[in-house]
């Protein structure tokens, strides 16, 4: 499973995403607001999934801001880091 | 898919509005008082400007109603009066005081911390720290006092336009001496409060309004009825593993305060992610003030209908 698949798979299963599968959630759609719709208590989550599965901690805003902008953003902020 | 976000949109579930009573025009004389009376002589001003808002305008009475009469059941006029009229007559000398830190400076006032070193040792856990406060005594006294800690302090608070309450460190001609950040940033400034805890430092918190959507908020018991507290910083603070101190302030004596960390909170990592799961722990805070409420029941400063929002939960 490639890190983008398992992001998709994570990310409906720890943020309760409902009627989503892997497929529908496109790479370069905004997470936040329009796009997936997530909100700022997600993204209280989705700090916890990276530090939890991937290992991967988000330090600062200036780095969530970047990495959380959609799916590709968020894999190429868990590469670069994991590398 | 989900909608709407719990803290950034557009606040149309808040019932409480932080814009102050008063004029500009008011508030500068009460500035100019202090400046050249004193605190004792805004204060001798404050008691008119209390009778002319509690006596006359019956829309800012009932604002103190819904407190006092869970906090005084079955009291009724002329008892419910005389108690209106404290409640206001402490908000306003809490607003003097706070002026009165910023104008003539912190020497004016009597700042008893207990507990300090408390909040040292959990600094020094190294996973930062939230201090939770709520609108009791004179919250500003503590942020004027928090140096001790010897880490950058953030505050989390949205200031309303049309707020012309200045803040003490305003009065004084200081650079804010704590960042602020603004619910309606981005993310709700979620990531930043993370941010700030991962490197060690401190946030402040009202643990007793919710900023933002219901969404965000548990329901929980407090004075006998059900109200609603946000849970989102639990929720950070189990994601960063770090404690929550509350932190409430009293008036102690005409020209004191004392600072107490009434209990610490700590919210397990993995606690969970919904309302639920977070219950408990805001049950403790609304517990804490609680106690508070019953030690200094006319220094409780919220000014508007708390128990009705959680009908609009369900």
């Amino acid at each position: 499973m490639t890190i983008k698949e398992k992001l998709k798979k994570l990310l409906i299963e720890e943020l309760n995403l409902e009627d989503v599968t892997p497929e529908e959630i496109e790479d370069d759609a905004p997470l936040f607001g329009e796009g997936l719709g997530l909100d700022s208590l997600d993204a209280v989550e989705l700090v916890v999934l990276l530090e939890k599965h991937f290992g991967v901690e988000v330090k600062d805003l200036d780095e969530g801001r970047s990495a959380f902008q959609s799916i590709n953003t968020l894999v190429a902020y868990i590469e670069e880091r994991s590398t | 898919m989900k909608t709407a976000d719990p803290v950034q949109r557009d606040h149309r579930d808040a019932q409480w509005t932080a814009r102050s009573i008063g004029t500009h025009f008011g508030h500068k004389f009460f500035y100019l008082l202090i400046r050249f009376g004193g605190r004792q002589t805004a204060y001798f001003f404050l008691s008119f400007v209390v009778i002319f808002y509690v006596f006359f305008t019956p829309s800012i009475r009932k604002k103190a109603d819904y407190y006092l009469s869970r906090r005084f059941k079955g009291k009724h006029f002329p008892g419910r009066l005389a108690d209106s009229y404290r409640i206001y007559l402490n908000l306003g000398k809490a607003l003097i005081d706070r002026a009165v830190i910023g104008i003539l400076g912190e020497g004016k006032m009597n700042i008893e911390f207990r507990k300090q070193e408390e909040l040292l040792n959990l600094l020094k856990e190294g996973r930062g720290m939230v201090l939770m406060t709520a609108h009791v005594g004179c919250w500003q006294t503590a942020m004027a006092t928090l140096r001790f800690l010897n880490v950058p302090v953030h505050l989390l608070m949205q200031r309303e336009d049309g707020d012309i309450d200045l803040h003490y460190y305003e009065h004084a001609g200081i650079p804010c001496p704590y960042r602020i950040i603004d619910p309606r940033g981005y993310m709700g400034g979620v990531l930043e409060m993370i941010g700030v805890l991962k490197k060690g430092e401190v946030i402040c918190v009202m643990g007793d309004r919710l900023l933002g959507s219901v969404k965000g908020a548990a329901t929980v018991d407090f004075l006998g009825g059900k109200v609603l507290f946000p849970f989102s910083a639990f929720k950070i603070a189990s994601a960063t593993g770090t404690p929550v101190a509350v932190l409430l302030s009293h008036k102690s004596s005409p020209a004191g305060y004392v600072l107490e960390v009434a209990r610490v909170i700590r919210v397990p990592r993995d606690a969970g992610k919904s309302e639920k799961d977070f219950s408990s722990y805001v049950s403790e805070f609304a517990q804490a003030l609680e106690l508070y409420t019953e030690a200094h029941p006319y220094q409780f400063f919220n000014f508007y209908n708390m128990w009705e929002g959680h009908l609009r939960n369900q």
